[in-house]
Order: structure tokens, then C-alpha cells, then sequence
């Protein structure tokens, strides 16, 4: 097997199965710094654009020690293969997403491993944008469209051009992002998703409908503070609000970032969960990829 | 960020001191946007009659002036048998990589027929594709190295700098596994690819290849075509794996590229 694609397997083993060796320290909002090459020196005040806004250009650190969250977003304890972490969500309250009955069912049933090969970054398909903040990102501007890349094959292009949002009928994976300034906050406002994403590898998820407001607020000049508020009816009792195990911090470019993210190419490993999966349910099983819920009904 | 306007500095500088017998220097061209190549360019790089799903059409190969690809006589057979391995309608059982939801390399990519966002920063210039949300990065004036030990990726490792008005980006480091069309055109590990991409008016960018491989090619080839401004709406999505999922197709066939080539 070459190198290539041994890294494609190593990263696809890294970001959706965990293994012990490869977790972060336990994350929690409390959050630690750990993120090498941030700021060892004081922070200077945040840096401007021209037009005055806040320039989020540079390289962060979505979430130091935050790799458990990608398999569960709620307060849990460690088991086997996870670290424990405490809740990313900031409201409620009580830091447990407040799912409606049919969904939290929904949710527990993606959630047993027999069910792990419908996970979609199994697959080497899309994150959802939740999982995509566990990344490093690289931001940017061009002009009046703010720019996130990030690996695994994620480039979000957000105008902040005023524009409204594409006609209902087109759907992404990621959503159709809009942008507007409030006050120093870079605000991202999604809708148009598609039920085919996941939150976490613990089977969490919104619906196709949802609408997804993220906040980009520079704390320091190295240092972003991420939310993001889910609403979603017809899967939630309430728009809920997570954040990131802690605040995103900068750290020096990646000299690599230019390299390709490989994954589906050297995918050799998916066979693994189809057969666990083939094994619970039979055969002649049909995956659910989607959740059915939104835009069929 | 005092580096990146060092920089700019530095290319501008660049540029003004090779620019000097053709003043007035110039700024980079600005390539951003949605572009999208609308011709028949990803079924048949040359001239061909039609086939089954194929319109019959000009090819794009500018040099040779033949407007063919200057294959070695005895890499010719295996271009036939490529194309001969893509009459099946079984996704994993063709020999296109590309309908295996592969990446189709460079520069494939480009005249796949889905758009792609061109997005230009001092440092950078970022292709954001719309299939399969593949994108590259490509670094403007880099000094890193490009590592040459690791078998090769399968969009190479790209180098652009500006010149004049066109954006030139040297791809090296491929894999063998990438093929130029539907028709089995293919090439080596020892493919070099030169990219220029250059601005005819505000909404055509015209762009050109040339590909080198001495264990597959006689000599280097150039393909020539324009890119129209996509202007109704911007970059999409298409998840090609996920299309296999909706086919009922599993991602699970074993790899076979290693052994093949």
C-alpha cells in the first residue's frame, strides 16, 4: 500500500473511529490550550480590514483536545476507546440537546454500532459544519465573501453580499451560507441543507429545514469564540446552541494544507462496519443515509 | 498581516522587474469567480466521431498541430484497452477512475463539466470544485519543496506564480492513476503538467495545458479551451461517493489500483 493512501486510511481512522492513542486530551469548556505554536506571547488587539471588521484571516485550531466530541457532543463519561468530555452545549441549560421523541429514538438508533457504516464519513462524505469546527480551518477574505477551508475536502464560500438565500428546492451538504457583520461578530446564517449529514459520530443529527446561525466573535487577535444555534421543529423543542470544546486559537499556516485530501481513494476499511452492519440486520438490510424526515414530508 | 503585504510587495516587485521592457507593470490578473468549461473536452481530448453517449466533436490538442495526443507507438494499446474497460455500466467494474468517484486529477478536473470557484489571495489561489467538493490549494511563490518520495498524489502537488496576465501553475508528482478523458487517455507517474490560466475578457478565461511524460508522450502536447463565467449562481455541491450510495453501489470493492499499474 503506498504512503498516500495510508494516510487517507490513517486520517479517515483518526476523524471517525476513535482509538485511544489518538484522542486529544478530554475537552470540555473549560477548555486548555494545548495548541502548538498559539500564542505564547500576549495577544494583540484584534487586527482590522480596511473596512474597519475584524480579520479573521489566518490558520485556527478549531478545537484543541476536542477529537471526543466528534463522537459525542454531550457530557459523557470516558468508555471504551473515548475520553470523557463535558457537554459543547451551552443552552439549554442542562447541556443535552433537546431532541423531540421520535428524533432522541432516531438518535440512540444511529447510535449502536451495529449501525456505524450509515455514518456518512465512513463513506468519506461530508461533515456536517459542527464537525467541521473540530478541524483546522484557514479563513480568509476575498473581496466581500468570507472563506473557510479546512481538510477533508471542506471549502465553505460565504458572501456577505446582502444576497438572500438559493430557492428551497436546492439542498447541500453543508448548507447555503450567507454572511452579515454584527457589530465585531462575523454572523454565518445556513438553511438548504440536506438530511444527510451527521453531527457526531453518536448519531446526532438536524434535519434538512434546520437553520444554523453561526458566530464568529475574535476574543483577541488570536483567539475566535464559535457558536452555532440549531433550529429545527421538526426535530428539536427548541433552537439549542453549541460551541467548541474551547475557543478556536490561532496557530502558524500549515505548510502542508496544500495537499490533497485523499480518502474514498484508499477507503479500504469501510468494509469493516458494512459487515457489522450486514451481520445485525440481515442481508438484505437497506442503509438509511438520510433522515426521511424533512424534505419527503 | 505585515508577511502577506511583504509579499505582495515582493510580487509586485517581481513582477515590475520582469514586466520592465513592457510597461506599465501590472498587477495579477484577477481570475476570481465561478468558471465552468461547456464543450466536450472530459468525453474525448481529441477529434472523434460519436459513441454511445458521445457527441461526435472537435478535439482540443493545439501542439501537435495534428490535434493528436503524440503517444509512443507501444503506449497505444493500453489507451485502447483503457477505453474498452469503460464499456460496462457497472461503475466498479470500469476501468475509468473516475467513475469510481476517484479524484480525476489534473488537468481532468478542470473540463469535467461542473464548475469550479477560483479564489485569489496574496499567498494563494484556491480552486474550489464543485464536484465532489474536491478543491486545491495552490501556493503562489512558494519555496517549500515538493516532496517527490511519496508515489505521488492523485491531483500532483502544484506551484503557481504569475506571469503577465496569466496565472501559471506547474503540477508534478502525480500518481499513475488518473486518466485525461472518457476515451482512456492516460499518462505515467512522470507526468508534468503546466497550467495557464489567462483572462480574454470579463467573463471567458482561457486556459491551457501542457502535458510531458517521455514514458508515454513523444514529446509535450498543449490542450487549449475557454472557461465561461458562471454567473446565474454560485458553487453548488455534488458528493459524487454519495451518488454510489443512492445507485446502492458500496464503497467496499478492493483497491485495485496498486497491482494494476
Amino acid at each position: 500500500m503506498r504512503p498516500r493512501i495510508l494516510l487517507a486510511v490513517a486520517m479517515l481512522v483518526a476523524t471517525s473511529v476513535p482509538m485511544a492513542g489518538q484522542l486529544g486530551r478530554p475537552g470540555g469548556l473549560a477548555g486548555v490550550d494545548s495548541t502548538e505554536g498559539a500564542a505564547a506571547t500576549k495577544a494583540g488587539p484584534i487586527p482590522r480590514r480596511p473596512d474597519g471588521h475584524p480579520d479573521l484571516t489566518g490558520t485556527w485550531n478549531g478545537s484543541p483536545g476536542g477529537v471526543t466530541h466528534t463522537v459525542i457532543l454531550e457530557d459523557h463519561p470516558p468508555g471504551f476507546g473515548v475520553l470523557g468530555g463535558k457537554s459543547l452545549i451551552i443552552d439549554p441549560k442542562d447541556g443535552v440537546i433537546p431532541y423531540l421523541p421520535w428524533a432522541l429514538e432516531e438518535r440512540d438508533r444511529r447510535r449502536d454500532d451495529a449501525n456505524g457504516y450509515e455514518d456518512q464519513v465512513g463513506h468519506c462524505e461530508f461533515y456536517d459544519i459542527g464537525r467541521v469546527h473540530q478541524f483546522t480551518q484557514e479563513y480568509m477574505f476575498s473581496g466581500n465573501t468570507f472563506i473557510i477551508n479546512a481538510t477533508q475536502h471542506i471549502t465553505r464560500i460565504v458572501p456577505m453580499d446582502g444576497r438572500p438565500h438559493l430557492p428551497s428546492g436546492i439542498r447541500l451538504w453543508l448548507g447555503d451560507p450567507v454572511g452579515h457583520w454584527e457589530g465585531d461578530t462575523l454572523v454565518v446564517d445556513s438553511t438548504n441543507f440536506n438530511d444527510r449529514t451527521r453531527m457526531s459520530l453518536g448519531g446526532d443529527f438536524h434535519g434538512a429545514d434546520a437553520h444554523i446561525v453561526e458566530r464568529f466573535q475574535m476574543l483577541d487577535a488570536n483567539t475566535i469564540k464559535w457558536t452555532m444555534t440549531i433550529d429545527n421543529p421538526k426535530v428539536f423543542s427548541r433552537p439549542w446552541t453549541m460551541t467548541s470544546p474551547a475557543p478556536m486559537k490561532r496557530i502558524k499556516p500549515v505548510p502542508d494544507f496544500d495537499i490533497e485530501d485523499t480518502c474514498h481513494e484508499g477507503n479500504v476499511d469501510l468494509v469493516h462496519l458494512k459487515n457489522t452492519y450486514f451481520q445485525a440486520h440481515g442481508k438484505d438490510a437497506k442503509p438509511k443515509y438520510g433522515t426521511d424526515t424533512d424534505i419527503r414530508r | 498581516m505585515p508577511r502577506r503585504v511583504l509579499t505582495w510587495l515582493i510580487a509586485a516587485a517581481a513582477v515590475a522587474a520582469t514586466a520592465q521592457a513592457q510597461a506599465p507593470a501590472r498587477r495579477p490578473p484577477d481570475l476570481q469567480g465561478v468558471w465552468r468549461a461547456w464543450n466536450l473536452a472530459k468525453y474525448d481530448l481529441e477529434d472523434h466521431g460519436s459513441k454511445p453517449g458521445v457527441p461526435a466533436g472537435r478535439g482540443f490538442v493545439v501542439d501537435p498541430a495534428d490535434g493528436r495526443i503524440p503517444y509512443k507507438p507501444e503506449a497505444l494499446a493500453k489507451r485502447a484497452k483503457n477505453y474498452e474497460g469503460t464499456k460496462t455500466l457497472d461503475p466498479v467494474k470500469s476501468t475509468d477512475p473516475f467513475v469510481k468517484c476517484y479524484l480525476p486529477g489534473i488537468p481532468r478536473m478542470t473540463y469535467l463539466g461542473w464548475p469550479f470557484q477560483i479564489i485569489q489571495t496574496p499567498d494563494e489561489v484556491t480552486f474550489a470544485y464543485e464536484w465532489a467538493h474536491k478543491k486545491r490549494v495552490v501556493p503562489i511563490n512558494s519555496k517549500v519543496p515538493v516532496p517527490t518520495d511519496d508515489g505521488g498524489a492523485w491531483m500532483g502537488y502544484a506551484r503557481g506564480h504569475y506571469d503577465g496576465n496569466s496565472l501559471v501553475v506547474n503540477v508534478t508528482n502525480f500518481n499513475p492513476y488518473t486518466w485525461f478523458d472518457m476515451a482512456g487517455n492516460y499518462h505515467s507517474d512522470a507526468l508534468q503538467v503546466v497550467e495557464r490560466y489567462t483572462p480574454v475578457n470579463m467573463d471567458t478565461l482561457q486556459y491551457e495545458a501542457t502535458m510531458t511524460d517521455p514514458k508515454v508522450f513523444t514529446r509535450p502536447w498543449t490542450i487549449r479551451m475557454t472557461l465561461q463565467r458562471q454567473k446565474d449562481i454560485g458553487l453548488l455541491d455534488y458528493e459524487c461517493t454519495a451518488m454510489l450510495d443512492d445507485l446502492g453501489i458500496d464503497h467496499t470493492w478492493p483497491r485495485d489500483f496498486d497491482e494494476e499499474k
